[in-house]
């Protein structure tokens, strides 16, 4: 009972409770009020529908922090492995009148097979040469998502226009409960909760522990006797199985797809994110989809207070990053680790520690010459 | 031997009313030539990439745009001067801001894990691409091609090549003879590449290793700068012209071997003349999926490219 009453659980069963009564929240007027509000100052949209999609983004990044994150591969063309599960769920919903839980899950399996496959070969590959190869994937997509002379897969998919479906309704039984934006909320965030849970226990048993491992040192797995290839294929299936109900969900809540949905922008943004998020973690990953979804609204607020902004908003962008990797190193979570595990005396002293960062900028360090005891050259400390 | 190429190609030949290479040789030499033209542009640019991963090991995604951003200043530069002064006043000064992105930007994270690196150039593509758009607007302007490169195409048969392209690929062999040169006969290039392989040691023997850092950035930075300057001159001058080729760049570098500037060259004409090909022999829909097939191939069996060293590590 003394657990339930630590504040990190009583943080976590506060966010669960707010998922589950979110959508009705936003009848209550005081917290439309606050939403409204925040939405005004900082540019950060609430909306129902906009946390369905974040909902969307934290299950695709999820699986890609299990294969960069954890395994230690690394994948820019995460985006490629979403489209495939996007593509095979919204073919089935078009052509056929599958169940949408069933064409999601029939996205992800497909997705996974296609993870396998690429995990295979990848197993070869590593560092840059694994990037470069997967970066190949996600550009070579729309030519293949186009393509209609050689085999004629721009039937399926739609070419260049891509697949419009039909809106999803409520189901009549929860008729009156709730309205079509609700039903969506609770379909999306459900799965999405059930694979944060999944991936937790996934990351806590021999697997994840393998996968550390292997990312840690190959060699040193080896010798614990971990099968390295048959673990690393088991990280791209796992993670494009992730990835494949990800690009489902995506379906499911936007009713639409084109090759344009999955660029190869959007494919490195999503390694950026977990990065920026924070790798080898859960919580990473959520924060990482909070910021690959809230993140344009956020500099367009900025943009519109500030007019010469406007222009400049990838610049923004480029430079929150920059700054997030010198004085944030292990990401956001990564931070919040820090803070956690302070006692209350240190916490002062940490605050400050982005400053403690930028003194220990080699530039700064040269300029203010509190570099570690070097001796000074300066005129005037000569004997 | 012909009969049996001729055999292995024929099922890729079926969506095409071009003639096969052996019927009609004419048509398969030109497209050869004109995909070492725009190989030549991949491998420039492929080189740059190469000068920085060799000095930092990392993959600079910034590459492309550092180089568009050079050549709007090489266009601010020839409003006031002739083609070859700008040219060489840009180099010059692609090679100070490439120095200075190494000592203020890349520096604090050189201890970081890889990937923050990788994010950090990230963060540069979306600076220089947005400041460029701000600056300059996102329509395309016309920019001078020098004087020599003007003149009608050298012909030969039937086959044709512009002046600027062959321009282009001896402006390439002369980067890359520059470097082999540097790299393998100076006391300069082998500190890089000492500093590279093992920064501690390099150190230890009187390196200054930030300072080769910085150089290899800078070096870099200029030879984008001259790639950047070539494709302008070739197409237009504008803010997207280098992101489809920096792709391909990269794809060329990863083809010859990430650390090897003669690799970067010949992989960077390869995935021209592929693409070409493809795109006469099979379909112009999959010129850019056979290009990336052969890569991934190559890969297959040579993990670290053509002529990439493979890294040995001791545990």
């Amino acid at each position: 009972m003394k657990g339930l009453l630590r504040p990190r659980t009583l943080a976590w069963i506060a966010l669960v409770l707010t998922l589950i009564f979110f959508p009705y929240f936003h009848t209550w007027t005081g917290f439309a009020w606050f939403l409204g509000n925040l939405q005004k100052y900082t540019g950060i949209n609430l909306s129902v529908f906009e946390v369905t999609s974040f909902a969307v983004w934290v299950v695709i990044l999820l699986g890609l922090n299990m294969l960069t994150g954890y395994s230690g591969q690394i994948s820019l063309g995460h985006g490629a492995l979403v489209a495939v599960g996007a593509y095979i769920t919204a073919i089935l919903l078009d052509r056929t009148g599958t169940p949408v839980a069933v064409a999601i899950l029939a996205g992800g399996i497909g997705a996974s097979i296609v993870g396998f496959g690429i995990g295979i070969p990848a197993l070869r590959l590593s560092g840059p040469y694994l990037a470069i190869a997967t970066l190949a994937l996600i550009v070579s997509l729309p030519q293949l998502l186009k393509l209609s002379d050689i085999v004629n897969i721009a039937k399926y998919t739609g070419g260049a226009s891509g697949l419009d479906l039909p809106t999803m309704h409520a189901p009549e039984a929860v008729d009156g409960v709730m309205d079509d934006r609700q039903w969506l909320y609770y379909s999306t965030m459900v799965p999405a909760v059930i694979m944060t849970v999944l991936a937790w226990n996934i990351i806590r048993s021999r697997i994840g522990r393998a996968f550390i491992a292997i990312r840690d040192s190959e060699i040193g797995a080896q010798q614990m006797g971990v099968n390295v290839a048959r673990y690393k294929t088991l990280a791209f299936g796992l993670s494009s199985l992730y990835a494949g109900i990800g690009g489902g969900l995506f379906v499911y809540t936007q009713d639409f797809v084109s090759p344009e949905s999955f660029g190869t922008f959007q494919s490195i943004t999503l390694l950026v994110a977990i990065v920026i998020g924070g790798l080898a973690s859960i919580l990473g990953s959520i924060l990482a989809a909070a910021f690959f979804v809230f993140q344009a609204g956020v500099i367009s607020e900025l943009a519109d207070n500030l007019p010469a902004v406007d222009r400049l908003r990838w610049a923004i962008y480029g430079t929150v990053l920059i700054l997030v990797m010198i004085f944030l190193p292990g990401g956001a979570s990564g931070f919040v680790q820090r803070i956690g595990r302070l006692k209350k005396s240190d916490l002062a002293a940490n605050v400050r520690s982005p400053l403690a960062a930028l003194r220990a900028h080699p530039i700064i360090q040269k300029v203010t010459g509190a570099s570690s005891g070097a001796p000074e050259d300066g005129p005037g400390t000569g004997a | 031997m012909e009969h049996l190429i001729a055999t292995l190609l024929q099922p890729l030949l079926l969506f095409t009313d071009t003639p096969p290479p052996w019927e009609d040789p004419e048509i398969f030499l030109q497209q050869v030539v004109t995909g070492v033209s725009i190989g030549s542009i991949y491998a420039i640019l492929g080189l740059a990439v190469v000068l920085i991963y060799r000095s930092t090991n990392t993959v600079n995604f910034a590459q492309g745009e550092m180089a568009m951003f050079t050549t709007f200043i090489a266009w601010s530069f020839m409003l006031r001067m002739d083609f070859w002064p700008a040219f060489f006043l840009t180099t010059l000064v692609a090679f100070f801001i490439g120095g200075a992105l190494e000592v203020f930007v890349m520096r604090p994270v050189e201890h970081a894990p890889p990937l923050n690196s990788v994010v950090v150039t990230l963060g540069l593509f979306a600076i220089f691409s947005s400041v460029a758009l701000w600056r300059y607007g996102p329509l395309p302007r016309p920019f001078e091609t020098p004087a020599i490169f003007d003149g009608a195409p050298f012909t030969l048969g039937e086959i044709t090549i512009s002046r600027l392209n062959l321009g282009i690929l001896g402006i390439a062999l002369l980067i890359m003879l520059a470097l082999f040169f540097l790299f393998n006969y100076t006391k300069l290039g082998l500190a890089m590449r000492a500093t590279a392989q093992n920064p501690t040691a390099s150190q230890l023997v009187g390196i200054n290793t930030s300072r080769m850092l910085a150089l290899g950035w800078g070096l870099s930075a200029s030879v984008g700068a001259i790639a950047g300057m070539l494709t302008a001159a070739s197409q237009a001058l504008s803010v997207d012209m280098m992101v489809g080729i920096l792709i391909f760049a990269f794809a060329g570098a990863v083809l010859g071997g990430l650390d090897s500037p003669g690799g970067a060259i010949i992989g960077g004409i390869s995935v021209g003349i592929i693409k070409s090909l493809s795109a006469t022999y099979i379909s112009p829909q999959v010129d850019i999926i056979a290009a990336f097939v052969v890569i991934i191939a190559v890969l297959m069996v040579r993990p670290t490219g053509l002529f990439g060293k493979i890294a040995v590590r001791r545990v």
